[in-house]
């Protein structure tokens, strides 16, 4: 009996020890096993030079990029998307029987700004409360958390902060441990000599050497439209497997070529490292890999979607029908030939996509529920039978009413595989009987025809996409901002309240985005993949917006690297830039 | 009648007064059109899903796209009377900075090409119209032809081609990245080296039709009584060329000249893009896609008074070399 005890106890304390906190994948930071030799330069290559440095303005990744090598945040994430410790070394989420919730966050010691001053938990409640949830400043963070109820730090010690909420929020840990903290002592300076906060490191700073971070790399030189220079951030906090501070390389430069075919004549020569080829590059990459001594392969689809949707409130009535008959949407899926999408435009190295979460998402995407409409003309006609349709003695489809079925499909001019995609659905389309016709348009003209006036019937277009599907809210919340193939009347006014359609399982997917967010605690996360799930089912059955397919994630580096690990969620070196090292 | 310098001077302040009305229109036709361009700068942003509709209208706010054309224009016109060239949406810059930061790699690449093509096509047409038909006339031909046949951008390609095969020439940019760590002489080693191939791709265009034109206006001349004259007068040769009939011959030229100069500092969309030179036609042309419109406005400003000096350096000019032109 009593050896049972000890034995049990023995086994509660080894459990103890190895509980992980929450969302955590493990207890060690990222790098902590690496190996590798110190010096080298990267050399990458970018279409654009950054805008900005401060991390509040920056829109585009030509700036992010940059941003992300100084900044540095309290948990960061591994190239599949699993988080890890950072800053913080670990943390505690508490929900509260009246509803709050609060995190509590241990930062990790001794550890340095690149100018050589302490971090500590004023830095991190400086960034919450004065920069990021800050009225004078609106930035898009602002937008992840419900607006005037926003969180509040408070500083425990000088390593324990304390985030409080009124509400619990799933996404509030991975937003505030993933944001980049700010140095107090430098931008308190700054405001005090009257400078405003979005004036706040321009690209100017850079040759002025007035960046200061956390992060692995810092910019120190900006000739504009030539390159971006970066060299290692002597105070980094973090030590490979051999207790050798990283990172590894000496320099990192950002060259900026702004055209694709001299980015690969550039690779080739030897001039940057690393090239992400196109689908039509990548057998000629292949091929040439050994000779020339790159590694050369493919990395799982990619987070990007492409679709085919239809405007459920185009300006004429007879359409509207059509568009919101799901049977004519079905027929468009069974129509949709992906595969030969896939050889013909690209190459083969692309994968069919049914439903709205990328398999490249692998915590959330369900294979499992999802409904796929294989290419078949025959299915896609009864499917047209089925909705009532029927063919006129010109073999011409006509809907119950007599009217012809007619209708423009448009993408963005100048999307090479858009415009495959649109000629390929179109020959089908044509077999079942329908009159489209395809014109793409101008990038802006279509915007302006999506989101702001409503004149289109039916589309190709992409969303950009993320690890975590409640990004996507904007998208499928029924009043949301981007739910622009069947906007609320409260939301555009193009829209006829007296003729506003939306269909029970809109309405559930509306509440999947609404309320899986208050699902905080850890013991909740199964039924949040469950909510998910559902989503997925329910997008793939109804096809509100029908998914075509998804490129695969390329790359080629120089043999010369060493650590590298590409992904479609790490990019080919941007997740791991400070353990990766270089040969002479 | 009055002293000819006088008149000259008198002349250019009249051209230069007619302009600024000239750009006033100019300045106001361009404004309306990057208005009536469907969309504006933020609608990249409309198709993100990480964009809130009240973080737009913050933008729209911040960046004055909210208020009627007509007023946006009126602060621009009040702006830019005052020397303030506005600011860049895209590039959350001062334009003139961003501007200023390109001049040097624009006239550079420019004066180059320029210098490359005139010198070259000047001295080959010449050559080609003295030995007309000759072996030599008809290899100059043949490479004109192809000069004006072959598509700059498609040059570039090619060149670049040869210089990844080969790695004799760097494949983009105007400097090493170790450029800041060179001595002075190395630095201006480091410059020439990257230029030259965007000089031949830029400039060989030129040159085709510079040469074409030098042989063709040489040989009118050749033909005329005067030069009949002059070599029955027995002049010799060389003084029957240089003195009569390539004076004559340069007229057309110099019209000419106007317009290349009138480019100067527009800068070459296609040849930058592909040598990723940071010049003035990659700037204009993002900004174009961006609708980035004080830039656009900038640039167009830029060109037209560039236009207007150039027509009027040529006007001068040929009036400098050719008695029966009169500046009125």
């Amino acid at each position: 009996m009593r050896k049972l005890l000890v034995a049990a106890l023995a086994l509660a304390l080894v459990a103890s020890l190895i509980a992980l906190p929450p969302y955590a994948a493990s207890d060690k930071y990222l790098g902590a096993n690496a190996h590798g030799k110190r010096g080298g330069t990267l050399v990458l290559g970018t279409l654009n030079g950054p805008k900005t440095l401060n991390d509040i303005v920056a829109q585009e990744t030509s700036s992010t990029q940059i941003i992300n090598r100084f900044m540095a945040s309290m948990v960061e994430r591994d190239n599949h998307g699993l988080w890890y410790p950072a800053l913080a070394t670990s943390w505690k989420i508490e929900v509260k029987p009246d509803g709050k919730m609060i995190l509590y966050w241990y930062l990790r010691k001794g550890v340095k700004w690149s100018d050589g001053q302490p971090f500590t938990a004023d830095d991190v409640v400086y960034t919450i409360n004065n920069i990021y949830f800050n009225k004078k400043i609106p930035n898009d963070f602002q937008d992840l958390f419900p607006a005037d109820n926003w969180p509040k730090a408070y500083k425990i010690d000088d390593y324990t902060v304390k985030v409080e909420f009124n509400y619990p929020y799933r996404l509030a840990w991975r937003y505030i441990g993933g944001t980049p903290i700010w140095p107090k002592h430098v931008i308190e300076k700054y405001l005090k000599e009257g400078k405003k906060f979005k004036e706040i490191w321009g690209v100017d700073a850079i040759n002025k050497h007035e960046i200061v971070g956390l992060g692995p790399f810092i910019p120190v030189e900006y000739k504009e439209a030539e390159y971006v220079k970066l060299v290692r951030n002597p105070y980094y906090w973090k030590k490979d497997a051999d207790g050798k501070q990283l990172p590894y390389l000496d320099e990192v430069i950002y060259k900026i070529i702004p055209n694709t075919d001299a980015m690969r004549l550039a690779f080739e020569n030897g001039e940057i490292d690393v090239y992400a080829p196109r689908g039509t590059e990548y057998a000629d990459f292949k091929a040439k890999a050994k000779e020339k001594g790159w590694i050369v392969g493919t990395g799982g689809p990619t987070f990007g979607t492409q679709f085919v949707t239809f405007n459920w409130n185009c300006p004429d009535p007879i359409k509207r029908k059509w568009f919101r008959n799901e049977y004519f949407r079905k027929a468009v899926a069974y129509a949709l030939d992906k595969k030969r999408i896939i050889d013909t435009l690209y190459n083969g190295l692309a994968v069919e996509q049914w439903g709205p979460i990328s398999a490249a998402a692998k915590e959330w995407y369900n294979e499992k529920v999802l409904t796929k409409y294989e290419y078949s003309l025959d299915k896609a006609k009864t499917m047209l039978v089925l909705g009532g349709f029927s063919w006129n003695a010109d073999g011409k489809l006509v809907d119950k009413d007599g009217n012809v079925v007619k209708f423009i499909l448009t993408t963005n001019a100048g999307n090479k595989v858009r415009e495959g995609i649109g000629n390929i659905l179109v020959e089908n389309l044509k077999k079942l009987g329908m009159e489209v016709t395809f014109s793409p348009i101008d990038f802006n003209t279509l915007v302006q025809k999506l989101v702001v006036n409503g004149k289109w019937e039916a589309v190709i277009i992409g969303l950009t996409g993320g690890d975590e599907p409640q990004g996507g809210a904007n998208v499928w919340k029924i009043k949301g901002a981007l739910h622009f193939w069947n906007y609320n009347p409260d939301v555009k006014s193009f829209v006829d309240p007296k003729d506003y359609y939306s269909p029970d399982w809109e309405k559930e997917i509306d509440e999947i985005f609404q309320e899986n967010v208050n699902f905080a605690s850890k013991d909740d996360i199964p039924l949040v993949k469950d909510m998910f799930s559902r989503f997925q089912e329910l997008v793939s059955e109804h096809l509100p917006l029908i998914y075509t397919v998804q490129q695969l994630f390329l790359y080629a580096y120089t043999n010369k690297l060493h650590n590298v690990d590409p992904t479609s969620m790490g990019g080919i070196v941007t997740w791991n830039m400070d353990w990766i090292w270089k040969e002479k | 009648m009055q002293p000819r310098g006088e008149s000259v001077l008198k002349y250019i302040i009249r051209r230069l007064i007619i302009m600024i009305p000239e750009l006033f229109v100019i300045s106001f036709l361009v404004f309306m059109i990057m208005w009536a361009a469907p969309g504006d700068f933020l609608d990249q942003y409309r198709m993100d899903p990480s964009v809130s509709p009240q973080f737009l209208e913050s933008l729209e706010k911040e960046l004055g796209l909210d208020k009627p054309p007509i007023v946006q224009y009126g602060i621009w016109l009040k702006d830019i009377l005052t020397g303030n060239f506005g600011y860049s949406f895209y590039y959350r810059q001062p334009v003139s900075k961003l501007i200023w930061g390109r001049v040097f790699a624009t006239v550079i690449l420019s004066l180059s090409s320029f210098f490359f093509s005139w010198t070259l096509g000047i001295i080959t047409g010449v050559f080609s119209a003295l030995k007309k038909y000759s072996i030599w006339d008809k290899i100059l031909t043949v490479v004109a032809f192809s000069g004006i046949a072959i598509p700059g951008f498609f040059l570039a390609l090619l060149l670049l081609y040869i210089a990844a095969n080969t790695g004799w020439f760097p494949i983009s940019g105007m400097v090493s990245i170790n450029h800041s760590q060179m001595s002075a002489g190395e630095r201006f080693k480091d410059i020439m080296w990257h230029l030259i191939l965007p000089t031949i791709a830029l400039g060989f265009g030129g040159f085709a039709t510079l040469m074409r034109y030098m042989r063709g206006s040489l040989l009118d001349v050749l033909n005329e009584d005067y030069v009949t004259f002059a070599r029955a007068k027995g002049l010799p040769e060389r003084k029957v060329i240089y003195k009569h009939a390539l004076r004559n011959a340069i007229n057309p030229m110099i019209t000419f000249l106007g317009y290349s100069i009138s480019g100067l500092l527009g800068g070459a969309v296609i040849i930058e893009n592909i040598f990723a030179w940071p010049g003035m036609g990659r700037l204009v042309y993002q900004a174009l896609i961006q609708q980035d419109v004080y830039l656009v406005m900038a640039s167009a400003m830029i060109s037209a008074v560039m236009l207007v000096i150039g027509n009027l350096i040529a006007d001068i000019l040929l009036a400098a070399v050719d008695p029966r032109v009169r500046l009125e």
